[in-house]
């Protein structure tokens, strides 16, 4: 919203403040100002001038071609293209050198073969009306060679105030009441608002009926003849609502603006004879109703909609926007001036079904204070009398409205109040304070009891912290000095996932190399399909940003996957890592929430397919240094291939496919994602794999794990290779069980560190070489023992089907 | 055989000198005075010689022997000092050739400023906790003290859970602000926690807004607790986050969970006079904070006239924009590795 200081300048003094100091009073004290415009800045190269000689353009009819007197050295040669241009006039000059609104630079110019060294202008050349007809015609005795916005008082400061910063101060919505709090900061006299009306002694011949009561506390009604048809304002009103940026109308409509701009209080003028009866009903609109408003667009209804209705039909929405049907035009000679308070949510609701935000709407969404209506309508009277005293108010406004609430009174407790705030105040300033902004406190007991003004009392104001808030404030935050909490510290309690997430991305991050992301939430409905899913297997928005995006994921895999996706252009390979919340729909309750940590690699489909090498078998050995850094050793993980007892997430590929758990509490998969999947995703020549582990059960599962140190064996150890034909189908699984077995206590460590198949090998067998260390805690172990060791290897080996090669 | 020994001498120590490195001259070593070399045979074959001879040609061999090993010393510190000097002098090296590629990670920026302030808040002694993304209506809104007909519920605003019929409504949080009451039901008073994690809105995506950001809240309850306090709290934070103290200053803000209610502006980390991010100001506009709002007390069961408190939300993305100078909120959802690349552990 934009307030003038000018305007401001009617209710309080504000000479010697300056703009700057009123931007910052404001945004300190009261509400966020977030700029200070100049008006008037744009046209400060106009001069007041004087027309003395005016001709005939030899070669164009419409021109003349004048000599202007502005104050300079010498008069200067001006071609002027209006009718109403005449020797003696004062008019606004824009000489060689000025500029205009619009960037507009005036430069000699010839016109017709005449030069030209100046510019007479038009009001809306000046942007100081839509007045561009003739030129601008000033007083005779406007003095040469002054600038105009001296000459006129043009020169304003606007502030540009955010309106965020004023939901909860109806009483911020005009003028009058930042002259308000402005008195008290600056502890000048607030003038209070002419308002004085005559009012005539007939009664009105219009009735009110507020049939849908709770959407209208207040409806008043006035009939007023204009004494003739409507006209264009006058130059101070004029001026006042251009350099707040509202746009003119007639003076009708300016001026029921104009009151709203200075109270915060909208009006709307019906041109009276428009209106079926002589009896106005504030409804609900029925089932199927509809209204043209002034915009012209034919609007359909809702029972929760409010209209202003005559004997016949809608004759404006309420709060939004009147009726097209009942407008102010040109050739209105009587109007019915409205001043209302409606229901906040409901012209919300209704302007923005309607997509129809207008200031009037967005002025009742605050809830505005009952008693503006009666105090819009007298200054409405008030200032219309002054501009056309040939106006006649036809009885006195007609008014039905809720029996007006009795005011809010709140307990002051003024020690609690300087404890809560920090600050040291002495009563009798809490009290100077509140009273400088309208509320009225009065001794009780210990502290005070405070009658709330009502144009806070709507919402703002109902509770004594409230009160708080409004000694705090006009004392300034600003001035409030920090201190350290003086309770005493104690250790925080810690959510062992959230600490367990930390140190598994740590490791990712700094031993894997991997990037830690953060991936959306949602999930494209397609996805179910994609992962043989219901839909109702999701957790599903109502109202999702994108229609289509409207799952929730029940793990971060699939968002993974799709930045996957969207990185192969540039990166044939790598590594991403999120640490996400999931949710599974439970009938009846809350959902379930999971915490996950997804880590996902991509690379060339070229890599082998198993192996150390490949995306499989690396994230595998990612998953076991992982749980490493968590205190578990591979030993005493459980990494099973799929089989028929355990089920594989709906990503995975069917065969490689590992389930992780960990003393019977399963923990989470690491899979190669199945090639379907890749396809859709358009993978292309990229292969995929995936670690999902649940964060809660590795918690759980990993408490208090820490290493148990051993000390090394004193006794060198004797490494022996050995290398077994088996049959192909036999898992490695399988064989390394054997192999441990084979070796007992005395085998140290086990390594494959060859699988080989081809020449030498018959068909459908495979080799397998591993390293093997054998080592006693005791002692030297002997040639015999390792023979013994390899008498067992190549038994364990014929048992598997195979034999021992070497 | 004195002819033997003689001719190995002379063969002997001109392969030694003619040995150019260090391979070579073992080689020549091992032939000569090796286990099996030339000359170790002949001193076996010393046995088989008649007395006479014995202590003469024993002695020649000797003599050998030791010509030889000094021969052999002598070449290897020869080679020695030759190769540590080719290998000072540096010929062929290229020192300015490129190192190896070190495994590169990285955290993702937001997050990184919101476990360092888990680290600051942590040792001022606050729990760190966290709230379900998806959340009732009850501690979204109404423990919120937000009114039931405010705008902020609206779809325009909030993405709503699509819920059976009948039962309690559910969105997406739109603030970490419900971890306040969720918090205080869990721990009680006297309490300090603070809540990082991602918030939703009903929002159009551009440079500046997403459906999707981070947000922190912070919460301290207990007998005697102000607004002095909240400003030591968020100043700290902004220490934390910011490397250095900045001037800051509380002015009037307006949300329903507090009363009263602020904002906290700095004085702009990047400007003197005036720069793009404040507008020219010099202040930013960074959290808004406020006394808990007594309706948020008791609906988290504790009585306003015993206890007060303090909340703010830090709007982690945003800083995260700051600190780092992201120019477009969208690169922080996007998982593009370019993206991610800037950043490190």
């Amino acid at each position: 919203m934009k307030i003038s200081l000018n305007w401001i300048g009617d209710f309080v003094d504000l000479s010697g403040v300056s703009a700057e100091k009123v931007s910052n009073l404001l945004s300190l004290h009261t509400a966020e100002v977030e700029g200070i415009e100049v008006y008037g800045e744009a046209i400060q190269d106009v001069v007041v001038g004087h027309v003395v000689a005016c001709g005939q353009h030899p070669d164009a009819e419409k021109l003349s071609v004048t000599e202007v007197d502005f104050g300079g050295e010498e008069n200067v040669a001006v071609v002027c293209g209006a009718p109403n241009v005449r020797v003696g006039l004062k008019i606004a000059f824009a000489p060689v050198g000025s500029s205009l609104p619009g960037d507009l630079k005036i430069k000699k110019a010839k016109l017709r073969g005449q030069e030209s060294r100046g510019m007479i202008c038009s009001e809306r050349e000046l942007e100081m009306s839509e007045e561009h007809d003739g030129i601008m015609e000033l007083p005779e005795d406007a003095p040469i060679g002054v600038p105009l916005i001296d000459y006129l008082e043009l020169r304003d400061h606007i502030l540009e105030l955010d309106n965020k910063s004023l939901t909860h101060r109806p009483d911020l919505w005009g003028h009058y009441g930042f002259a308000r709090e402005l008195s008290a900061l600056l502890q000048r006299t607030l003038k209070p608002l002419p308002i004085d009306v005559a009012w005539p002694e007939a009664k009105s011949a219009w009735s009110v009926q507020r049939t849908d009561a709770e959407g209208c506390a207040v409806y008043s009604a006035l009939e007023i003849e204009l004494g003739g048809a409507p006209r264009n304002s006058n130059p101070f009103i004029s001026r006042r609502l251009l350099a707040v940026g509202q746009r003119l109308v007639n003076d009708v409509v300016d001026l029921s603006n104009y009151v709203m701009l200075e109270i915060g209080q909208p009006t709307h003028a019906f041109d009276a004879s428009t209106i079926s009866g002589k009896a106005i009903e504030v409804r609900a609109a029925q089932e199927g109703e509809s209204i043209v408003t002034l915009d012209g667009v034919d609007r359909a209804l809702i029972p929760e909609d409010l209209v202003i209705a005559d004997a016949k039909q809608a004759i404006a929405l309420a709060g939004v926007m009147g009726g097209k049907h009942t407008e102010v035009s040109d050739t209105t000679e009587r109007i019915v001036l409205e001043a209302a308070a409606f229901h906040a949510t409901r012209v919300r609701r209704t302007a923005h079904r309607l997509a129809l935000r207008s200031e009037a709407s967005s002025r009742f969404e605050k809830t505005l204070d009952p008693a503006y209506a009666a105090e819009a309508t007298a200054r409405f009277c008030h200032l219309l009398l002054q501009d056309r005293p040939e106006a006649k108010i036809l009885g006195v406004p007609s008014i039905s409205a809720e029996p007006v609430a009795d005011s809010i009174q709140l307990p002051l407790d003024p020690v609690k109040t300087s404890k809560l705030l920090g600050i040291s105040l002495r009563e009798e300033e809490m009290v100077s304070m509140l009273e400088g902004i309208g509320f009225s406190p009065v001794k009780k007991g210990e502290g005070y009891l405070v009658k709330v003004p009502s144009w806070r009392s709507t919402k703002d104001v109902t509770l004594p912290i409230d009160l708080v808030e409004e000694v705090g404030r006009m004392f300034g935050y600003d001035r409030i000095v920090p201190a350290a909490l003086e309770a005493p510290v104690e250790v925080p309690v810690q959510q062992p996932q959230r600490l367990l997430a930390r140190k598994l991305v740590n490791r990712l991050v700094l031993a894997h190399a991997a990037h830690e992301t953060q991936s959306y939430s949602f999930l494209d409905c397609a996805w179910a399909e994609r992962l043989g899913r219901k839909i109702s297997d999701f957790e599903r928005l109502d109202n999702p940003v994108l229609a289509e995006v409207s799952l929730i994921r029940r793990d971060p895999i699939p968002s993974l996957l799709e930045q996957a996706a969207g990185n192969l252009n540039e990166f044939g390979q790598g590594r991403l890592c999120e640490v996400a919340k999931g949710y599974e729909p439970q009938a009846g309750i809350e959902p379930l929430e999971r915490r996950w940590l997804g880590v996902v690699e991509w690379g060339e489909k070229s890599l082998p397919k198993q192996g150390q090498e490949s995306l499989f078998g690396r994230m595998r050995g990612l998953g076991e240094d992982l749980m490493r850094s968590v205190g578990v050793a591979k030993e005493q993980l459980s990494i099973q291939p799929q089989n028929a007892e355990l089920t594989a997430p709906d990503w995975a590929h069917p065969v490689q496919t590992l389930h992780w758990s960990l003393g019977g509490q399963p923990l989470g998969w690491s899979t190669r994602v199945h090639p379907q999947l890749l396809r859709e995703l358009d993978f292309g020549a990229h292969d995929c794999s995936i670690l999902l582990f649940d964060l809660e059960a590795l918690s759980v599962a990993t408490q208090d794990r820490h290493p148990s140190f051993e000390t090394p064996s004193r006794f060198p150890g004797i490494k022996v290779d050995v290398a077994l034909a088996l049959p192909d189908d036999k898992s490695y699984a399988e064989v390394e069980i054997a192999l441990k077995k084979a070796g007992g206590k005395l085998l140290d460590s086990l390594e494959l560190f060859d699988v080989y198949t081809g020449e030498g090998m018959a068909d459908g067998q495979r080799s397998l070489a591993f390293r093997c260390l054998l080592r006693a805690a005791d002692r030297t172990l002997s040639d015999k023992e390792e023979q013994k060791f390899l008498r067992k290897v190549d038994f364990a080996a014929i048992e598997l089907g195979g034999n021992l090669r070497s | 055989m004195r002819d033997r020994l003689e001719a190995l001498r002379r063969d002997g120590l001109a392969a030694v000198s003619e040995s150019q490195d260090l391979d070579t001259l073992y080689g020549v070593e091992s032939r000569l005075l090796g286990r099996t070399g030339a000359l170790t045979a002949e001193l076996k074959g010393l046995g088989k010689l008649s007395p006479e001879d014995r202590p003469v040609v024993g002695k020649l061999a000797n003599e050998i022997k030791q010509a030889l090993q000094g021969a052999l010393d002598e070449r290897r510190t020869a080679i020695e000092s030759a190769e540590l000097a080719a290998d000072l002098a540096g010929e062929g090296l290229d020192p300015s050739l490129p190192g190896s590629n070190a495994p590169k990670g990285g955290v993702h920026p937001v997050l990184a400023i919101a476990r360092e302030l888990e680290d600051l808040f942590s040792s001022m002694g606050y729990v760190v906790w966290d709230g379900p993304e998806i959340e009732t209506e009850v501690h979204n809104f109404d423990a919120l003290n937000i009114p039931p007909d405010h705008p902020a519920r609206e779809g325009h605003d909030t993405i709503w859970m699509d819920v059976e019929e009948g039962s309690a409504r559910r969105c997406l949080r739109t603030h970490t602000s419900p971890v306040q009451v969720r918090a205080l039901r869990e721990f009680g008073a006297p309490l300090r926690v603070i809540a990082p994690g991602r918030v939703f809105r009903q929002e159009a995506q551009d440079a500046t807004h997403d459906h999707t950001f981070h947000q922190m809240e912070g919460l301290v309850v207990d007998k005697g607790v102000g607004v002095p306090h909240m400003l030591h709290a968020m100043n700290s934070l902004l220490e934390g986050v910011f490397g250095r103290k900045l001037e800051t200053r509380l002015r009037p803000g307006f949300f329903p969970f507090v009363e009263p209610g602020f904002e906290l502006d700095a004085r702009c980390p990047f400007c003197k006079d005036g720069c793009k991010v404040c507008k020219g100001s010099t202040w930013i506009e960074l959290m808004p904070g406020g006394l808990v709002h007594p309706n948020v007390l008791i609906a988290a069961g504790l009585d306003p006239e015993e206890y007060s408190g303090f909340a703010f939300g830090l709007g982690l993305s945003r800083i995260a924009m700051l600190r780092y100078g992201i120019n477009d909120i969208r690169w922080m959802m996007g998982g593009d590795l370019r993206f991610l690349e800037q950043f490190q552990a």
